[in-house]
């Protein structure tokens, strides 16, 4: 949808990951996109060297979210929020539709 | 070199390159409070569209390396960063450039108002407390205009976190010592 002015698929699906679930990791956002880790790993670095993304150490994992100082983040989510209206249902549901309540340790799937 | 002269030097080279940039961040601080707050950093915010390429063969032509997201020179005990995204303090551009003259160049620093409200930016979306202290001690500092952290804190949806500190800011802005840079 974005492929074309981002230049590139990972930037779209990095830029709406973080727009649906507000934030993720690397490993993550892969596994939903089915896509090459280092990729990913990438774009998210060259989003926070640009300032549009901040991380943080939680655990062993890097946990990225928008940077709310960047001043273009409200046209960026509004424009990223108009795209995702064009997604196919199953993927938009898929992307806001997580768990993110507590889960207790050894709990069957 | 200081931190302040080494920053007007890399300042001056690389404009005489074409790259324009503006101190911010701590070394901002340092500046306005006559290093009450030390920073071991400079940020430059690149003001024209110079790319992080050009910025980078400047640097190295200055005998910095760049380690990281950040740039070292041998006989300098201070990074030089150069943070991406425009020059702005929270979502608005920066409104005034301060130009301050060294031995070793002009420097140009953002304006205590908008270091203040740099500052705050971060306390107020990440309750950094030592980003509160370092506005509160610029405001002590330097002539700073409340009334426009105000309206800004507003823009920012942040109106009721800057009523909270408002009479601190206030306070430290009316008790103000000569300086000198």
């Amino acid at each position: 949808m974005l492929e074309a002015l981002l230049g590139s698929r990972n930037s779209e699906r990095v830029l709406i990951f973080l727009f649906a679930r507000e934030e993720g990791y690397a490993t993550e956002i892969a596994r939903f996109f089915q896509t090459d880790l280092y990729g990913v790993q990438r774009k998210l670095d060259g989003l926070e060297v640009g300032g549009i993304v901040v991380s943080r150490k939680v655990g062993r994992t890097r946990l990225y979210t928008f940077n709310p100082t960047y001043p273009l983040l409200p046209p960026l989510k509004a424009l990223l929020e108009r795209a995702i209206a064009f997604y196919p249902e199953k993927e938009r549901e898929a992307l806001f539709l997580n768990r993110r309540r507590p889960r207790r340790r050894g709990k069957p799937q | 070199m200081n931190q302040a002269e080494l920053a007007a030097y890399v300042h001056s080279q690389l404009r005489q390159e074409g790259i324009d940039l503006v101190l911010s961040g701590g070394a901002a601080v340092s500046i306005y409070t006559s290093n009450r707050y030390i920073s071991r950093d400079v940020d430059f915010v690149a003001t024209g569209l110079a790319s992080r390429a050009q910025i980078k063969r400047a640097m190295e032509r200055l005998g910095f390396r760049e380690v990281g997201r950040h740039y070292e020179h041998p006989d300098a005990k201070w990074f030089v960063e150069f943070p991406g995204g425009p020059p702005s303090v929270g979502t608005e551009p920066i409104a005034h450039i301060e130009e301050i003259h060294f031995a070793t160049g002009t420097l140009r620093v953002i304006s205590a108002t908008d270091c203040v409200k740099d500052r705050l930016s971060a306390y107020y979306h990440w309750h950094d407390r030592q980003s509160l202290e370092q506005a509160l001690l610029v405001a002590a500092e330097r002539d700073i205009d409340v009334g426009e952290v105000r309206r800004w804190s507003e823009v920012e949806g942040k109106l009721d976190e800057f009523a909270k500190i408002e009479h601190e800011l206030s306070r430290n802005s009316l008790r103000k010592p000569p300086h000198s840079v």
